[in-house]
């Protein structure tokens, strides 16, 4: 009886609220249903829109750039710019985009997320711009993972790629002089550089590559013309077994058994850490301390030269300065030579299919690839969706690194299940158990069963 | 408060032990607090070379101005506050009624109530992210400090009125009767009888209250998506990932830490002598 | 909400002491409801009104969404607006089969009891301890207890992350220099070790709780009874066992519960730790899992079967007490 009694309680409660969420507000009738501001009915199209720009990798210049830009453009209308953390990025893209009065307009997203969400119809279709903001110039692996059925629904916002950053003094040290040509060579030298640790640094690695680190890891696979998925007919298949692909990880199982001392669960974050020297600490005993030098070479986006080098004062702060002495770079190489293809970082930009103000929207879109702005994002270091002004990024060796790698680098499968499959973490799984020693055919075919279904959107 | 005359007669060296051991436990439960603000007076360059330091090399507040300089600290404060103290306020409230209604009255449904109220606190809140987003849509309450103080108050009410109901319970009432028959009006007696005797229940539910609302971040994630109207612990997770992004600046976060820890500890420690001491009397009472 | 045993409760001990079955002291003297209810029928029910409705605006959609969406084939595409399908008990059906849901299930148990046995063991023993120390170092331990139990959680995350650190944390380089080689020792690399570290952290913040509750319900155990009874020859074992334990044990069940409750629904720490490192798969507990399958892989129909799943999982494991209180409140 009172158990009924709660049943009944539940579903009036459910009535009372099916009640109110069966006439939901129509959107156009709440304006822009920003916080920032209402907007004036009389003015049809001016209006507030809003940008979500993740993580901090655009410069404040170049947001302040958009604002005032945008509303010289469009007078009476203004843009909001609200940033997202990459962490909590699907959760918010899942539950606002969906959301006429409370989408962002216009958003960017990880390149590999973009397929997942342009599948479920999250983006507007942006075809017929798409010549008129930059057409062919635009990267095309970035351009590919926003199409459906021939139509373009997101674009590319900016490429970063990795490269090689190495400690000259370790490699010298440990006979080697010439930066290798092949990846043959260069696995060859890091695992030689681990084995005669030259300096007697505890822990040393060749190649500090964590288990599961997939984002550079996967390199090795490209490089071997492996891939990890192929599209067959309408469907995703993942492709792990292939003999290609087994031979990357191959390579990559003897890296981490020879040449890598890093733990079997790091990922790709602050890996330039390890390059840097301790502030040597001297014990009692005149023993030196040295928890920070671990790695003769890592793999990292170009920006972490910035926090590579030796330790400094500046204005009475502690800061890195760089030092062609100790450190230097060079690309990933592939198996004959040149650039491997390393993955392709970076981000998609699209305008949101819910969005209430899709030709204000697309007005932004017009300032985000003008030539004045994608120079501005090269000379921030950040690779320009427009190859045509790539040259921005400058000529020191970090430019050239980066627009090399760039050149040969590498997109994940625009599958539509790929953002939940990159999410799950079964990526970072798989490479671990490669990682602490797993036997490659039956993990990888293992693995293509699992996440074939995945791939597809179909979990 | 009489913490020895149960142990006056132990032998002494037993005694030291358990002081040592005693003084050992304080280290070990201090020691991340510790951490957290000695690791703040110093620059993440310093931190991340050579061995921990125990104590802070070359300390200074650089850390708290890059914080407090970035210039959403306080915002960030300003809408915790306000998310906090609407909670606390609204729970302390509703959770008394409803725990006289339920202590003080016998009515059909109540049993059903009492049900409902521990039932719903085991609900999994990982699940429901989409649905409070579109309520909260629905309602036009995103991004506002009433939406997200909405669903806090939803979530400690129960608890707290399980809380109260107890305290209220204790409370005779015939003391109360014999108020009114003193002469005082109903409202006199419970205001001059009662009310004093369920304070700390009400310090304790407040507590939880504050400290839920104070703390909590998934849901908050859902519910608060734009940049001005993010609360403490969102402001954390941003600046933690925005760092993580390049570098994780550990003096810096720590700093940030011990400015969303600060307001937590100069609270409780305000609180701390009224709630034992509450306790204490409540439960001789008892 | 946020798992971590909050505070608040300790106050608890008070109610307990009133409506605790088993407890000794508690003389129930009064019955004030059956006098009011004669004379005003409405009241209570206005009472509760306030109550009842946050709890609906708050709670009964995104419940009756959950619940329906459990039984609706509910992925992405249809969050974006396409029409969801019936598959009535398909989802249940589905999970019930995969062996992965019960290894979550049975992980989440027995991480669930272990943390709140020793959550119980560990602040019962630190009760303990202040009663027997002088007033200084009881002191010391309240106020290190209380900066512990004041810590947010994701502060506290964020300092322990950093403690257990495999390359520049403190832990590591303590026990290396205790002799032992932790020298980059991955702590979260093994699934085992990850939940030592989860342990250690979700332990620590809850103990305070824990140890002041019981420490509010030892100082009501009567002073004189303890002489009384070393006089008869009850060792100190003996009167703990005898003597302070069956007075305190409706405090220690009720904080029990608790405890039960919020360590079998952890998320914000196993989550916040999964970030900094180990293997998702193998650490996931309920709270993660149901996480990771709703907006990590955009399963929300699964996700809201193991959220109904875990409710009813709960009810089963309290159901010991849930049907104590709804005997007391029947008798009352």
């Amino acid at each position: 009886m009172k158990k009924l009694r709660i049943v009944a309680v539940g579903s009036l409660a459910a009535l009372a609220l099916a009640a109110c969420s069966s006439n939901p507000s129509t959107p156009q009738a709440t304006g822009t249903g920003t916080a920032a501001g209402p907007t004036t009915p009389a003015a049809a199209e001016a209006a507030n829109i809003k940008l979500w720009l993740v993580g901090s990798d655009t410069p404040d210049d170049l947001r302040t750039y958009l604002k005032t830009e945008f509303a010289k453009e469009n007078p009476g209308s203004t843009l909001t710019i609200e940033e997202q953390g990459w962490g909590d990025l699907v959760t918010k893209l899942t539950t606002a985009l969906p959301d006429a009065a409370n989408t962002p307009d216009v958003t960017e997203l990880g390149n590999t997320q973009s397929s997942t969400f342009t599948n479920v119809g999250a983006f507007l279709d942006i075809t017929d711009q798409v010549a008129s903001l930059g057409g062919d110039k635009l990267l095309k692996g970035f351009v590919e993972a926003g199409v459906v059925d021939g139509k373009n629904y997101t674009l590319p916002y900016y490429f970063g790629s990795r490269y090689v950053f190495y400690r000259k003094d370790l490699w010298a040290a440990a006979g080697i002089t010439t930066p290798p040509k092949t990846l043959a060579e260069f696995n060859a030298d890091v695992a030689t550089i681990a084995q005669k640790d030259p300096k007697g640094v505890k822990n040393l690695s060749g190649l500090w590559l964590g288990g599961q680190d997939w984002r550079n890891g996967i390199s090795w696979i490209f490089a071997n013309g492996g891939e990890i998925a192929v599209k067959d007919g309408s469907s995703w298949k993942a492709t792990f077994e292939d003999p290609k692909t087994e031979e990357g990880l191959k390579q990559l199982q003897a890296i981490w058994t020879t040449a890598s001392k890093a733990p079997k669960d790091a990922t790709d974050a602050n890996t330039y850490n390890h390059l840097n020297d301790s502030d040597s600490v001297k014990a009692a005993d005149g023993t030196l301390t040295s928890y920070s030098l671990d790695a003769a070479t890592i793999l990292a986006p170009g920006w972490a030269h910035w926090s590579i080098g030796d330790l400094a004062q500046k204005d009475g702060k502690d800061v890195r300065n760089w030092n062609d002495a100790t450190f230097g770079v060079f690309v990933l190489p592939g198996v004959d030579g040149g650039a491997a293809p390393v993955f392709a970082g970076g981000s998609n930009i699209g305008i949101s299919a819910k969005s209430q103000h899709p030709q204000l929207a697309k007005n932004l879109l017009k300032i985000i690839f003008s030539p004045e702005y994608q120079q501005m994002l090269g000379k921030a270091g950040l690779g320009p969706a427009n190859t045509d002004y790539v040259s921005s990024l400058g000529t020191d060796q970090f430019a050239t690194a980066l627009s090399q790698s760039a050149l040969n680098a590498k997109l994940t499968p625009a599958a539509p299940g790929w953002a939940a499959l990159e999410n799950s973490k079964k990526l970072e799984e798989f490479f671990q158990k490669i990682a602490s020693g797993a036997d490659i055919d039956s993990t990888a075919k293992a693995f293509d069963a699992d996440i074939t279904p995945m791939l597809n959107g179909q979990s | 408060m009489t913490a020895t005359t149960a142990t006056k007669h132990r032998a002494r060296p037993g005694r030291a032990v358990l002081t040592v051991v005693a003084v050992l436990v304080a280290l070990v439960w201090a020691f991340p607090v510790y951490w957290m603000i000695s690791s703040s007076l110093m620059s993440n360059v310093r931190l991340s070379a050579g061995a921990p330091k125990f104590w802070p090399v070359n300390p200074s507040f650089d850390n708290y101005a890059s914080v407090w300089g970035g210039g959403t600290f306080l915002p960030a404060l300003r809408m915790s506050l306000a998310v906090t103290a609407l909670t606390v306020v609204c729970t302390l409230l509703f959770a008394f009624l409803a725990s006289l209604a339920i202590s003080r009255f016998r009515f059909r449904g109540r049993t059903s109530f009492i049900l409902a109220v521990l039932v719903i606190q085991m609900l999994p809140a990982e699940g429901l992210f989409i649905a409070q987003y579109r309520l909260m849509g629905t309602l036009h309450l995103l991004n506002t400090v009433v939406g997200i103080s909405i669903i806090y108050v939803g979530m400690v009410v129960p608890f707290t009125v399980w809380m109260l109901r107890g305290f209220v319970a204790g409370v005779p009432l015939e003391l109360e009767e014999a108020g009114m028959v003193d002469g005082l009006s109903r409202f006199g007696a419970f205001l001059r009888i009662t009310f004093p005797l369920l304070a700390p229940g009400l310090v304790a539910s407040g507590v939880y209250a504050f400290l839920q609302a104070w703390n909590e971040f998934t849901t908050a994630l859902v519910v608060l998506q734009a940049d001005n109207v993010r609360t403490l612990p969102l402001w954390l997770r941003g600046f933690i990932q925005t760092s993580a992004a390049r570098d994780i600046d550990w003096g810096q976060v720590m700093a940030a830490s011990t400015l969303i820890a600060l307001p937590v500890i100069v609270f409780f420690l305000f609180v701390q002598g009224r709630m034992t001491s509450g306790l204490v009397s409540g439960a001789v009472k008892g | 909400m946020s798992s971590q045993p909050l505070p608040a409760a300790s106050a608890d001990s008070v109610p307990v002491v009133t409506h605790g079955s088993s407890a000794p002291p508690a003389p129930r003297t009064h019955r004030p409801a059956r006098l009011r209810s004669r004379r005003s029928p409405g009241l209570p029910y206005l009472l509760l009104i306030p109550s009842v409705a946050i709890l609906l605006l708050a709670l009964g959609y995104p419940v009756v969404w959950q619940v329906l969406t459990s039984l609706k084939k509910f992925g992405l595409a249809q969050q974006f607006g396409k029409p969801a399908a019936w598959v009535g008990l398909g989802n249940y059906v589905a999970l019930a089969k995969d062996p992965y849901l019960w290894t979550v299930v049975g992980r989440s148990l027995v991480f669930c009891l272990v943390n709140a046995l020793a959550t119980l063991l560990i602040g019962m023993l630190v009760a303990l301890l202040m009663k027997a120390v002088p007033g200084w170092a009881r002191i010391s331990v309240q106020v290190s207890m209380l900066l512990a139990w004041a810590m947010p959680v994701i502060t506290a995350m964020a300092v322990w992350r950093w403690l257990f650190d495999y390359r520049r944390g403190v832990v590591n380089y303590l026990l290396t220099q205790l002799g032992l080689d932790y020298v980059g020792h991955s702590w979260l690399e093994s699934p085992l070790s990850f939940f030592f570290v989860a342990t250690v952290i979700i332990v620590w913040a809850s103990v305070p709780f824990v140890a002041f509750s019981a420490y509010a319900g030892l100082t009501q155990v009567p002073g004189d009874v303890l002489e009384a009874a070393q006089i008869d020859g009850a060792g100190s074992l003996g009167r703990f066992r005898w003597i302070i334990l069956p007075m305190i044990r409706p405090v220690l069940s009720i904080v029990l519960l608790l405890q039960i409750i919020w360590d079998l629904r952890v998320f914000a720490q196993i989550r916040l730790l999964q970030d900094a490192g180990g293997t998702p798969s193998q650490t996931n507990l309920l709270g993660t899992y149901i996480y990771q399958l709703g907006i990590g892989s955009g399963d929300f129909g699964k996700a809201s079967a193991v959220s109904i799943f875990v409710l009813l999982l709960t009810i089963a494991l309290s159901w010991f007490y849930v049907r104590r209180l709804l005997t007391d409140e029947a008798q009352a």
